[in-house]
């Protein structure tokens, strides 16, 4: 990466001691002293817990809050002058979090137009505007949809291409990856590589470690403050500081540092830090090859709590706008296991698992969960729907009470139990998931953290005793630490012989908490298995552990990496065993 | 349980591209067009007239390629309602009309059945049916975005005199992106509901429907202010300040067949609304005259 000449250009971002307080009881001081340049050019990761700041900070590149003290100058303009506002905005773009909060029209390419007409680019360059941003983002074939008719991906390069269509001398991305699947993750930061390699100025906010790898630069915020400034290689080599501050490193940072090198980010620095491998070693190499081996035999399973058979569901059904969703599903779910069910968005993940409580009843095949055959026109559903709970994308916006102890007796009290019954299960419900019952029963629950609103709307399912839990992406848009707590979580109630259904995106999560994966594609299972066999043989219709590219590229250069190392350590402990001698430093 | 797929009761925006050449028309011309064909819905009286009416509307929907049991879809949420409003017309003799003789067919009490008001239940239901195949011609062969489009360009001359076109034209737009995305989150806050335990039939009394539906409104409000608010912070770091010297994307331009299409619509409604079709109801009547033996 090329190093910027700071001393040459002035700053496209410069703030000097900027605080920020949003007005309440008590007051948050959100910045508290900021000192930042930024120079054109430069790809920035600011990093950061949850409550950080960061989304703060970003906000004030573009003049959309303005800081209560000290002074933001944005490309050359000051942010309070609003007289040059538009001037600022047309070189300064930000693509936000929510995919569907900044898609204004109702088609792709006229929400590209959106801020060229806004700035009142002349009508005749404009289409070409349009086109060359739409192209580069991969979205010029889809021009004509309307946004709901669109993943949740595609619309995160719609916005792309909107902010792009104005040709802005700088990008801010406020977690703008944190809702989408990998492939749609891989997507964005592949257009990013290319915004930087063309000299845009990028600046993004993330909870991802590797996405900050990508970065020239990372800046870590505390509480308001900045803590950390440099070179991604020497801040993620500062891991306890990091872990101190509810951060974490990228695994093959945590990979070369375990193997006493320096701070590697990609697999080719790892390489080049390892040097050749041990010749000797050479032999064992065709034992172990780099190709995994054959598939798993499927095994029997012997108590199945869940048996799915020949599942096929239809969205719009009977309308021209029909679309198929499940194909033809076959699975089996064994009971007190914690099985992920993994696949990239539109491979049917949720509509299997609204099936698997009844919120959708088969169109055709058989759902039987804990005995009850949600294709018995007669099944009590009620009683049906008791034995299995649904947690839902982002369940914090599903909280229905006005106080934490009533919306987490919600459920319970739908059954008419008894008020010392429901008083048990709401403060049992409440202890499993970190949130006293004491001092959180009386909490306003919008006045929960997101992580506390998370944890609150799953003791409301836990409260309900299901022995089926099923959970849709529960880590998404959570801070490493809060991920860490979520599954912390589920491992406990998984203990009290909860079976565990586990959907998620995020194969680090499924390769520490599941024992048995079930993967999708295009409506059908395409793989089941124990979640080494599946997740160690990385394939085009699968997520894939971003380690096991590592693993397979080292194991190509003579490392003799078995397919069944997929953890830091383990890789770690494999290329050790290879002769490989830890270098002590002073 | 399939009722929570709300997707599947919106028929705003449900653009079918089936390409055909009333697709292809100028979004003007459709308004204009369909709004003469409207006009003529209210202009003619006699039930012969709705009938030819509803043939050539029917010939417009065949020619827009759109399937007509889609076209007809509104009509099903509105058909109890109709069918009352229907009984009661039909039993209350509404509907004698000045030129024609309405034969009395069965009388009771204050109840009465005449010929007229057999021809008025009629009439109310043709103009309802040729409503709702024209409004879902004109929302299946255009796209929101043409639509809107479309209005703002025709009262673009207004803005001469203050009238705020241009923010009329976007807030439309926004409304209108956003029903689907509302749909989904009210479906998600149901299923939600009804994954902790709420017992919600869709097809309970109304009564029931709405105290159901009061618990998911306070999550739904919030998360509609939210995004109301992130969407208004997404516009403006997009450079949105109003209609002042903004630029157009979409350019709408008016052809030879857009002519064509006016001159033929307008022929037709002008045809219609003076060939007198009245004779056929009049006929009619006598007919059920002469059965009846009056």
């Amino acid at each position: 990466m090329d190093l910027v000449n700071r001393t040459d250009t002035p700053p496209i971002f410069d703030l000097k001691n900027v605080w920020h307080t949003y007005a309440g009881t008590p007051p948050i001081e959100a910045l508290r002293g900021i000192d930042l340049q930024i120079y054109p050019g430069e790809y920035v990761a600011i990093i950061g817990a949850n409550g950080s700041g960061k989304s703060t900070l970003a906000r004030h590149l573009n003049a959309l809050l303005l800081p209560s003290q000290g002074r933001v100058l944005a490309a050359g303009v000051p942010t309070e002058d609003t007289a040059r506002r538009g001037e600022l905005r047309r070189v300064v773009q930000m693509v936000f979090q929510q995919p569907d909060s900044q898609i204004v029209a109702t088609t792709v390419e006229e929400d590209v137009a959106f801020g060229p007409e806004n700035f009142g680019v002349p009508e005749s360059e404009m289409p070409a505007h349009v086109q060359a941003a739409l192209e580069t983002v991969g979205m010029w074939d889809l021009r004509a949809r309307p946004p709901h008719r669109l993943s949740a991906g595609q619309k995160q390069r719609v916005a792309i291409a909107g902010a792009l269509a104005l040709r802005p001398r700088a990008l801010i991305l406020d977690e703008a990856t944190s809702m989408l699947d990998p492939a749609g993750r891989r997507a964005v930061v592949e257009v990013l590589r290319l915004f930087q390699a063309q000299g845009t100025t990028l600046v993004t906010i993330t909870h991802e470690m590797e996405e900050a790898a990508e970065a020239s630069r990372v800046v870590v915020l505390q509480r308001g403050q900045v803590v950390m400034d440099g070179d991604p290689h020497e801040i993620f080599s500062r891991v306890v500081e990091l872990r101190s501050l509810d951060l974490d490193i990228p695994p093959l940072a945590d990979l070369s540092m375990r193997l006493g090198l320096p701070v590697c980010l990609t697999v080719e620095e790892l390489l080049a830090a390892l040097g050749p491998a041990p010749a000797s070693q050479t032999a064992d190499v065709e034992n172990t090859p780099c190709s995994p081996g054959p598939q798993p035999a499927p095994e029997k399973i012997t108590d199945p709590v869940v048996t799915v058979q020949g599942l096929q569901h239809a969205y719009l059904r009977g309308t021209p706008l029909e679309s198929p969703s499940l194909r033809g599903m076959d699975l089996q779910i064994a009971r007190g296991d914690i099985t992920g069910l993994i696949g990239p968005t539109g491979s049917g993940k949720s509509t299997l698992m609204q099936h698997l409580n009844g919120l959708i009843r088969p169109q055709a095949g058989r759902v039987v969960v804990d005995g009850e055959d949600w294709t018995d026109p007669a099944l009590n559903v009620r009683q049906a729907r008791k034995k299995v709970s649904l947690l839902f994308q982002q369940p914090e916006d599903q909280l229905f009470e006005r106080y934490v102890g009533d919306d987490v007796a919600f459920g319970p009290r739908q059954l008419k139990l008894d008020p010392v019954e429901v008083r048990r299960r709401v403060k049992d419900a409440m202890h499993a998931v970190g949130l006293p019952f004491e001092t959180f029963k009386d909490r306003l629950t919008q006045t929960l953290s997101g992580g506390e609103q998370r944890r609150a709307a799953l003791a409301g399912l836990l409260a309900m005793e299901p022995s089926v839990l099923v959970a849709d992406e529960p880590t998404a848009g959570l801070d490493p630490r809060g991920r860490a707590e979520v599954l912390a979580i589920f491992r406990k109630i998984n203990q009290t012989g909860v079976t565990i259904i586990f959907g998620s995106h995020r194969m680090e999560d499924v390769l520490t908490l599941c024992e048995r994966v079930v993967a999708l594609h295009e409506g059908r299972v395409s793989r089941t298995g124990p979640v080494r066999a599946i997740l160690g043989r990385p394939d085009v219709d699968l997520p894939v552990l971003p380690l096991v590219l590592a693993a397979s590229r080292l194991c190509e250069a003579g490392w003799p990496i078995q397919v069944t190392a997929l953890t830091v350590p383990e890789i770690a402990e494999a290329i050790l065993k290879a002769g490989y001698q830890v270098a002590v430093h002073d | 349980m399939e009722d929570l797929e709300l997707m599947r009761h919106i028929t705003i925006g449900q653009y079918l591209p089936t390409g055909s050449a009333v697709h292809r028309l100028d979004p003007r011309t459709k308004l204009i067009g369909i709004g003469l064909l409207i006009l003529s819905i209210i202009t003619i009286s006699s039930v012969g007239g709705l009938m030819a009416l509803l043939v050539v509307i029917i010939g417009l929907v065949l020619l827009a390629r759109v399937p007509l049991g889609f076209a007809l879809g509104g009509l099903r949420p509105a058909l109890p309602v109709l069918i009352i409003i229907a009984i009661l017309q039909l039993l209350f003799g509404w509907g004698a009309s000045a030129d024609l003789v309405c034969p009395d067919l069965w009388s009771f009490w204050i109840f009465k059945i005449t010929g007229c008001s057999i021809l008025t239940v009629i009439a109310m239901l043709l103009r309802l049916v040729a409503l709702i195949l024209l409004t879902g011609m004109l929302t299946m062969t255009s796209t929101i975005s043409e639509l809107t489009h479309g209005i703002e360009k025709l009262l673009r001359p207004l803005q001469k005199i203050g009238f705020p076109s241009h923010e009329l034209a976007m807030v439309f737009t926004i409304a209108l992106r956003f029903v689907p995305t509302l749909a989904e989150e009210l479906e998600k806050l149901l299923k939600a509901q009804v994954a902790r335990g709420a017992d919600i039939r869709l097809g309970a009394n109304p009564i029931q429907r709405i105290r159901h539906f009061l618990p998911v409104l306070i999550p739904l409000f919030l998360t509609t202010l939210r995004r109301g608010e992130l969407l208004i912070e997404a516009m403006e770091a997009r450079g949105y300040t109003g209609s002042v010297g903004r630029s157009h994307y979409v350019q709408l331009q008016m052809t030879a067949k857009d002519g064509l299409a006016l001159l033929l619509v307008f022929g037709l409604v002008v045809g219609l609304i003076f060939i007198p079709f009245i004779v056929l109801d009049a006929k009619f009547l006598l007919l059920l005259a002469q059965l009846t033996g009056q």
